[in-house]
């Protein structure tokens, strides 16, 4: 259903998603979409590529803007000094000469304001490259879940009968939202950041390899802890956070019904019980959380205390280096932001990978749909049936689901000639559905054929044998939209008398034309609403558009009033003139007007003829005739009786 | 911490109606808890310290060991602006180190206490909040049992259920994560100002002049992200109804040959979902960068501010010169600013919407009751089963009566028919015996007793309701059936689910009464519905019933379970039926006939139609066709051979 308020109920039957493995195959395999927008994907991948070499420079500047003032700096404070002696000793501690000194006074300045400018020069141009970037990067995923979303639902949209019988609609919805979404996060974000981060660790430490090895060295040991405790919280953050998930679930469920069934708490007055029920729920997810904090309020002091740990070391290893007069302030400066690049990125990385598992779960699902072959296809020289008459042979039909188990028809056998109406009778899982399905061949028999006008039904173009079967069935689906778009629905091109003459003819004309928009009203989510026996009077008119050989229907209507009934059959009864119709009965005088009645039983026909013979022969007619059937016949008795 | 922070930007803000207000409810939870936010309040004050100090030490170390000959005064051997030792430039290689490392450590021992004590201000912290949390949601839910039916008649249950779940959200939102990240960085960046300040003034205010524009940037994209969001969201939820009317739809599609049609408006609002997604992201990605490069700006400023005045020896405005150390300490102090600014203003639509969210459910909690137990109200002795209704008037709505002058009486036993079309008021009388409404004038009375006297539990749980619309829980067959009294031995609810004609079906079922129903009950057919409705209502076996015949469409054999179900229901206790059929009817001690809120007729069946009045009618058009179509069914019957 539609979210209300934002919330979207639990889909009943969702499988819960426990901790997930690694589907290396389906993630490839959405990576692999990225072919489609390959100029986007190479833009954004270059962009990163500069931006993040930008920001590998970036330290180098900050350097020389440092050292430029520490030189100058010094250098100064040495040249002050007024005392040749004190001067001289202080000369030979930096090991330069004093030409060297005073020329690192005197150019200070200078040096200090290119060395800014360069570094915001620098830092602007990366501001630019990481965003073209990160843009980019969105653009392409976004690009990507167009790209899933749309085949998901083409898929869906084509595949038979007997996959909606084995998933649920809210599945479907899920598979083509959340896991889409899934997916896409991972390609936006997951992906370039692990480049991002690659890049960035190895440009880093090759530069502080090759700048300054020994404090490198100092350095290294700390990463691989780091690393691991990044991806150590990525691991059990996930399961925690789906456990308060769980819990916030179960508690909503408890508001819910208590909302939605208060009348009936209230009249057993069982609010102490739910309160009690609701006390539970409340403290499980209050455990959870506290469970999660005290987890969280651990793991976040180690992660930062080891960054902050890093940095101490360094200060120190760097300081005995500038004290032994190996290294420059801003050689230091330069490595603690290098440092802060090395560590980074193992967080992103930890990150990422805890992200995969998760994201290839969706993407595996996803695939799922996209691999299903539907199981009725058109042939490929299908021949497009001609005009139909409306003759209609079942030859030793046989059923089953998915091609095992227990058939659900077998070996059913009759002959309908074109124009006889047809009552189907029987018990719920008798077969009668199965019957009525065959026809438009929206399953496919496993034994034995479907003929119509001799043709089998598996010979002939979808498109033509469906454009000229009609379908009304008592679960009316319409769409949003105008009430003509409903009407018009199986020939968008009807002309508009074509769609009044249906609706007519359909009883349905009187009550669109009382809405203000007429047959322009919009109807559905975002519309108007039609009570059940309007909608049933909508799906009519629809079926008598396609002007069709061939009819199939259920004669009950939902919860009318009399008048409404009476319209409702007099139009199905039109609806039924010269064309050949099943219809599942629950009526009295469906079955006597009918011309053949096909009973069955378990999957078999138990009985076949008109009700006169029936009535005499079948003894399983008879009794359901008496016990099973709603009496509806005009007791004109009634009338004469009164006066 | 890996926060996506891009989501978080989008979020709407709700306008907040009273802040002082709703502040100061959020107080009085949380003046419960005050021993757990000082404790907060101690820790992140110490953090913010930490976060000073820290840079100070480091300056320290530039200025005492690594660079003090940058630092050299113009006469002594003394290091300007070193107060961490009282080491000089005389000073041996081995001296400095060592006080490097003393200094190394004591920097080490600052971060760990950061550290530390940051973990535990976010432990506190979400233990004070759960525990507020928790004690809201109680006082939410409590008083929703209060509410009276009359409220949720005029409000829609989506609207509620989004004040308890959206609104719980947000406000969750705020105490786990915004309010310590939020307080601790207005401390931080309020420490870090006021050191840099204390230092050097005009140093500070140069450095700082950076970061009113990293809040202006922020700003201006957050805005600028959220309307395009808006956006974004308006087109997913195109995108989802598409979905859920095709997935629903499929087998209409199909009959129809509508594949091509449907996908092809599938992917027109798929693009447009794409397309508003796309101009988001313009603004999410530039957030970052931009930002990064204005803290780069802002180094650049404190070196070449700072070092300018090292350069040239000259005090900066007027205050002192900066020495190299300072330099160093103002770029540790800009850098630190970073992440509370970018935080604060993403997070700041949160600590709007949470407190929006809290107003929200505080109205709710504040919500009046109109029906409550009187103070001196007693407990309804065991009912015999007599209902009078005096002169009884009802006004939903002010103005607007919905029964007029309703009088009656029912002595113990009586089956009491309540006939008429939708809207005549039989509903409303069904609803004022519970006391589910209080009348606007006269009085409901049963035994003699005024309801309004009497406690509400000890009254309904004496009278059985069964309404057209079913409400099942999610639990199993044996708990819903339960639901009638709750003291039930497992026997006693079998024996009441074999009298409602419900025992068959359930043992046939795979888990029997163990079966666990879906969301409301789901899983089972209308007609099974009922018939568990009426078992819970037979196990409770009150004296008094409220039953509404109206069926929705079953078909006809179990039709005869459900009705042959009710008829057992009312043997034995004072029934009132909103009938539909013409043999309850037929055995009513009384029929009330009732016509816009007035009973027009009443009488037995038969003393009605020998009025030949407005039930005469009604038989006449409605029931006779019933009753002749009984009589030939009976006839057609085929005779026992």
């Amino acid at each position: 259903m539609h979210a209300v308020g934002g919330i979207r109920p639990q889909a009943a039957g969702m499988p819960r998603r426990g901790r997930e493995q690694l589907n290396k195959a389906a993630l490839g395999r959405s990576i692999r979409y990225l072919g489609k927008h390959r100029r986007a994907t190479v833009v954004a991948y270059a962009a990163l590529v500069i931006a993040t070499l930008t920001q590998l420079a970036v330290p180098k500047m900050v350097q020389r803007m440092i050292d430029s003032v520490t030189n100058g700096v010094t250098a100064k404070q040495i040249l002050a000094i007024p005392n040749p002696a004190v001067q001289n000793l202080a000369i030979e501690k930096t090991g330069l000469s004093i030409t060297v000194l005073q020329h690192n006074f005197d150019v200070a300045e200078t040096l200090l304001i290119n060395a800014v400018v360069i570094l915001i020069a620098f830092a602007i141009m990366r501001g630019m490259f990481a965003f073209v970037q990160m843009y980019m990067a969105e653009w392409v995923s976004q690009a990507l879940a167009y790209n899933l979303r749309n085949d998901i639902f083409t898929k869906i949209q084509r595949l038979s009968f007997s996959y909606y019988d084995r998933n649920q609609t809210g599945q479907l919805m899920i598979r083509a939202t959340d896991d889409v979404e899934q997916v896409r996060g991972f390609i936006a974000q997951g992906l370039l950041m692990t480049l991002q981060a690659v890049l960035l660790l190895t440009g880093t430490l090759t530069i502080l390899f090759l700048t300054n090895l020994k404090l490198t060295l100092v350095i290294l040991p700390i990463m691989p802890i780091a690393f691991a405790l990044f991806m150590f919280f990525g691991k059990i953050s996930q399961p925690m956070f789906l456990a308060v998930q769980q819990r916030l679930s179960a508690l909503n469920t408890v508001l819910q019904e208590n909302v939605a069934g208060i009348k009936v708490v209230k009249a057993f007055a069982r609010q102490p019980y739910e309160q009690a029920r609701f006390d539970r729920s409340n403290d499980d997810l209050y455990t959870q959380w506290i469970r999660v904090a005290r987890v969280f309020s651990f793991l976040f002091p180690v992660m930062m205390g080891i960054g902050m740990i890093g940095q101490v070391i360094v200060l120190y290893f760097a300081g005995g280096q500038i004290i032994n007069g190996g290294m420059s302030p801003g050689e230091y400066q330069e490595f603690s932001l290098y440092l802060v690049y090395v560590f980074f990125p193992l967080g992103q990385l930890g990150f990422i990978i805890s992200m995969m598992a998760a994201a290839s779960a969706s993407a595996g699902r996803i695939f799922e749909i996209l691999d299903t072959q539907s199981d009725i296809v058109e042939k490929p020289h299908a021949i497009k049936l001609p005009s139909m008459q409306g003759r209609v042979e079942f030859q030793n039909v046989t059923f089953r689901y998915f091609h095992s188990g227990a058939p659900v028809l077998a070996d059913v056998n009759f002959t309908v000639e074109p124009g006889q109406k047809v009552a189907l009778l029987g018990s719920t899982g008798s077969g009668k559905s199965t019957i009525i399905n065959l026809i438009p061949r929206f399953y496919d028999v496993s034994e034995g054929a479907v003929l119509i006008d001799g043709h089998d039904v598996r010979e002939v173009t979808l498109d033509s044998l469906r454009s000229q079967i009609g379908i009304v069935l008592q679960e009316t689906n319409l769409f949003s939209g105008t009430i003509r778009d409903n009407i018009a629905f199986g020939r968008p091109d009807a002309t508009d008398e074509e769609v009044q003459e249906a609706a007519e003819l359909a009883a349905a004309h009187k009550f669109i034309m009382e809405f203000p928009g007429g047959y322009n009203t919009s109807v559905g989510e975002r519309g108007a609403t039609l009570s059940g026996g309007q909608k049933q009077r909508v799906a009519i008119a629809r079926a008598l558009l396609l002007k069709p050989s061939i009819l199939i229907l259920d004669d009950s209507t939902s919860s009318v009033d009399f008048a409404t009934e009476r319209q409702i059959q007099d139009a199905l009864e039109t609806l039924m003139q010269g064309r050949t119709s099943f219809v599942i009965a629950q009526r009295i005088s469906t079955v006597r007007n009918a011309d053949k009645i096909i009973v069955l039983d378990k999957g078999r026909v138990a009985a076949l003829g008109t009700h006169a013979e029936l009535m005499e022969e079948s003894t399983i007619y008879a009794e359901i005739y008496a016990s099973q059937l709603i009496d509806d016949r005009k007791t004109d008795h009634a009338a004469n009786a009164a006066l | 911490m890996f926060h996506d922070n891009s989501r978080i930007l989008g979020q709407e803000t709700i306008k907040v109606q009273h802040l002082g207000g709703t502040i100061t409810r959020f107080g009085r939870y949380f003046r419960h808890y005050w021993y757990g936010l000082v404790l907060v309040l101690v820790f992140i004050v110490i953090s913010a310290t930490a976060n000073v100090l820290g840079p100070e030490l480091v300056g320290q170390a530039v200025d005492c060991y690594l660079f003090p000959q940058a630092q050299q005064g113009s006469q002594s051997q003394d290091i300007v602006g070193c107060w961490f030792s009282d080491i000089n430039l005389t000073a041996t290689t081995g001296q400095r180190l060592t006080g490097l490392g003393t200094l190394s450590l004591l920097l080490l021992g600052v971060y760990i206490l950061d550290s530390v004590v940051i973990g535990l201000a976010f432990f506190v912290m979400r233990w004070t909040g759960q525990n507020v949390l928790r004690w809201i949601r109680a006082d939410l839910f409590r008083h929703l049992h209060r509410l009276s039916i009359g409220f949720y008649a005029k409000h829609e249950a989506g609207d509620v259920m989004s004040r308890l779940t959206n609104d719980m959200q947000t406000v969750q939102q705020l105490f786990n994560f915004t309010l310590l990240n939020v307080a601790r960085g207005v401390l931080i960046i309020l420490f870090v100002v006021v050191s840099m300040l204390w230092r050097n003034v005009p140093y500070a205010l140069l450095s700082l002049s950076v970061v009113p524009v990293m809040l202006l940037t922020t700003r201006y994209f957050s805005g600028q992200a959220r309307k395009a969001f808006r956006r974004a969201r308006q087109e997913i939820g195109n995108v989802n109804a598409d979905l859920q009317e095709s997935i629903s739809g499929a087998r209409e599609v199909q009959a129809f040959n509508r594949e091509d049609e449907s996908i092809a408006q599938f992917e027109r609002a798929n693009q447009a979902n794409r397309a508003a997604n796309v101009r988001a992201a313009v603004f999410t990605s530039a957030l970052h960068p931009v930002l990064e490069a204005l803290s780069f700006v802002a180094m650049g400023l404190v070196v070449l501010v700072g070092g300018w005045s090292a350069l040239r020896g000259t005090p900066l405005l007027g205050s002192s010169v900066i020495t190299l150390g300072l330099v160093f300490a103002f770029m540790n102090y800009i850098q630190r600013l970073n992440m509370p600014i970018m935080q604060i203003a993403v997070l700041w639509t949160n600590v709007q919407n949470g407190i929006a969210g809290g107003e929200r459910i505080f109205n709710l909690i504040d919500e009046p009751v109109d029906i409550t137990d009187k103070p001196d109200a007693r407990k309804m002795p065991e009912i015999q089963g007599e209902v009078v209704f005096e002169n009884v008037c009802m006004e939903y709505v002010p103005g607007e009566a919905v029964l007029k002058n309703i009088s009656f009486q029912a002595q113990a036993g009586q089956i009491i028919a309540l006939v008429g079309h939708t809207g005549a008021g039989k509903t409303t009388i069904a609803s004022l015996m519970p006391r589910f409404y209080d009348v606007s004038e006269g009085a409901v009375k049963i035994d003699g007793l005024d309801v309004r006297d009497v406690q509400m539990d000890s009254l309904r749980s004496q009278i059985g309701i069964v309404l057209q619309d079913t409400f099942l829980f999610s639990t199993t067959i044996m708990e819903n059936i339960r639901y009638g009294n709750p003291e039930a031995t497992d026997e006693e609810v079998i024996a009441a689910a074999k009298v409602a004609a419900a025992h068959d079906f359930i043992e046939r079922m795979p888990e029997g009464y163990q079966t666990v129903l879906g969301e409301r009950g789901s899983g089972l057919s209308q007609g099974q519905r009922q018939l568990i409705a009426i078992a819970r209502v037979t196990l409770m076996n009150p004296r008094i019933l409220i039953l509404d015949e109206a069926t929705s469409s079953v078909d006809t054999r179990t039709e005869r379970i459900i009705q042959a179900a009710f008829e057992k229901l009312l043997e034995g206790r004072t029934s009132f039926v909103i009938a539909h059929r013409l043999s309850t009817i037929k055995h009513a001690d009384l029929v009330l006939m009732m016509r816009e809120g007035e009973i027009i007729e009443r009488g037995t069946h038969y003393e009605l139609l020998e009025q030949k009045g407005a039930y005469y009618d009604l038989y006449m058009s409605q029931f006779l066709d019933e009753e002749v179509a009984e009589a030939e069914k009976i006839e057609a019957m085929p005779t026992a051979d």
